[in-house]
């Protein structure tokens, strides 16, 4: 027990650049994904998490400064780094990675074989935020177990908003067959729902839109990831009150962060192909005669051209909403790279109406808002726990996110261990 | 002169990535050296018009180009019988 203890020990002290690789190339060859490609996916990934850190150390260094400044200016309390989608790095970096992949395969397949569900959970890169979420847990709870539980809750609950959300989807995008169990998306659908029965009840708003063309073309600049980067940095250096080397170097770096954290998601996300590829196939092959929804990534529901138009409005109105909000602590900045995937799922029930888009998710982002400087303990502590920006959380940095800090399903299921009893922090 | 296939999707940063993965696999094996696949942002596609020859969009395109379109919603959730035979269509349709 000793020596299975001291090799447990051993491979995760290897740290998640190297362990994350290890699993995926066992987890390859298990899906028969094939020697190479499974090799070649594998280090790929371990790549991007490695490249996905080294962006987080320049997002925290730069930002930590910087909103510490305009807290203390105005008098506020916004204290908490914005580090977004680094929790992918949570989610393919924590030691429950791969219970959580066998974890959700498993319990998808019994539903969907017992007819409970119709959603197929093939969007392996998708697992991303159940498995941060689990992650989240570790932090929360010190055992990896419940982590992967956590997960696997999520991700099956996900299915089960897919199984709602799915025909909509398809009608609306001309994509038969498919469903969109994404974590924070899916819930966007479900939320639009009420709001939109009761904005269809108020006359004047009831037919009011914008057209997203046109939108596009005045905004379109803004809508860019680098060039709102570039002015959200030199807002806030201008707010905490930097000189004009310090504004422009800000606005520089929150540029850079905008343009680069998605690519290095994107490294992590071609690791992942060979494993995506053979569970689709798996999948596809053994439910051929039901009718069922095969699961893809959100960014398929980006196509609509109010999708854009509404998220360019939405950028500054959030920010705006979230400085302004008492008890919101986390300036969002790389967050709002999500805003248009809520647009995509949004949209569909709105049928592509702008006003009512960016109503509708200005309203939803406001627990994100909440929930993410909630969870900023149990966020920071995963990192902490994977050996990750240990110097900077040591001297007081906090880190934070919308996607998956600011979940509401998420949050949920972490309030439901705090019950328990099972918090440690 | 070499020809430009792009995979537009919505993010760039998982889906079109699995069907240009699929996409150069197959243009290898058919010995079409001189043919590009190049992952965009459905945003940028406007920068590629007169350069490419063939989309490949992996979401649904509210605009007309003067090249052929062909949607790869397969690559994602097709059967293998439904990938070759958009692989086919694909390479007929830059072959030609």
């Amino acid at each position: 027990m000793d020596f299975v203890n001291t090799a447990v020990a051993w491979f995760l002290g290897l740290g998640s650049t190297v362990m994350v690789p290890i699993i995926l190339i066992v987890l390859g060859l298990v899906f028969r994904a094939g020697l190479s490609k499974s090799i070649r996916g594998g280090v790929t990934t371990g790549v991007g998490l490695a490249g996905l850190f080294l962006v987080v150390d320049l997002i925290i260094a730069a930002l930590q400064p910087a909103t510490q400044a305009l807290a203390d200016r105005l008098g506020v309390s916004l204290a908490l780094v914005d580090v977004n989608w680094a929790d992918a790095g949570i989610a393919w970096g924590w030691p429950g990675v791969a219970g959580v992949i066998l974890g959700i395969i498993v319990v998808n397949l019994i539903l969907v074989v017992l007819k409970l569900q119709k959603t197929i959970w093939t969007d392996v890169w998708s697992y991303w935020h159940g498995s941060a979420l689990g992650g989240f847990v570790w932090g929360l709870t010190g055992n990896v177990t419940y982590g992967v539980i956590g997960a696997v809750v999520y991700l099956t609950l996900g299915a089960w908003m897919s199984d709602l959300t799915a025909k909509r989807y398809q009608e609306f995008n001309e994509m038969p067959g498919i469903g969109v169990p994404c974590g924070t998306t899916v819930q966007a659908s479900l939320f639009a729902i009420p709001v939109m029965w009761v904005i269809d009840r108020i006359p004047g708003l009831k037919d009011w839109d914008a057209s997203p063309e046109g939108l596009r073309k005045t905004f379109g600049l803004v809508g860019e990831p680098v060039i709102l980067g570039a002015v959200l940095g030199i807002i806030i250096g201008i707010a905490a009150g930097y000189n004009v080397q310090g504004i422009l170097a800000l606005g520089m770096q929150v540029a850079t962060m905008m343009l680069i954290l998605p690519r290095m998601v994107s490294i992590i996300a071609e690791g992942l192909i060979p494993i995506t590829q053979s569970v689709v196939m798996f999948m596809r092959e053994r439910f051929k005669d039901r009718e069922l929804f095969v699961a893809v990534d959100c960014a398929v529901l980006l196509g609509h051209p109010a999708v854009m138009a509404s998220a360019v409005i939405l950028f500054p109105l959030s920010v705006l909403l979230a400085a302004v909000l008492p008890g919101v602590e986390m300036l969002p900045i790389a967050s709002l790279a999500v805003i248009p995937f809520w647009a995509g799922a949004v949209v569909p029930y709105t049928r592509g109406n702008v006003v009512k888009t960016v109503i509708v998710l200005l309203l939803f982002s406001i627990p994100f808002m909440y929930f993410s400087t909630l969870t900023a303990g149990e966020h920071t502590a995963a990192f902490a726990s994977m050996g990750q920006f240990t110097e900077q959380i040591e001297a007081g940095t906090q880190l934070a996110s919308w996607d998956m800090g600011g979940d509401p399903l998420g949050f949920i299921i972490l309030g439901i261990y705090k019950l328990l009893g099972l918090s440690v922090l | 002169m070499g020809k430009l296939i792009v995979v537009a999707c919505g993010a760039g940063i998982n889906t079109s990535t699995i069907a240009e993965d699929m996409i150069r696999e197959r243009l290898d094996a058919e010995g079409l050296e001189d043919v590009t696949v190049k992952r965009i942002l459905m945003a940028d596609i406007d920068g590629y018009v007169g350069q490419m020859n063939l989309i490949v969009s992996m979401m649904k395109i509210y605009r007309e180009f003067d090249v052929p379109q062909v949607k790869g919603m397969p690559f994602l959730i097709g059967t293998m019988d439904e990938k070759q035979a958009l692989l086919d269509e694909i390479v007929e349709l830059i072959r030609a």
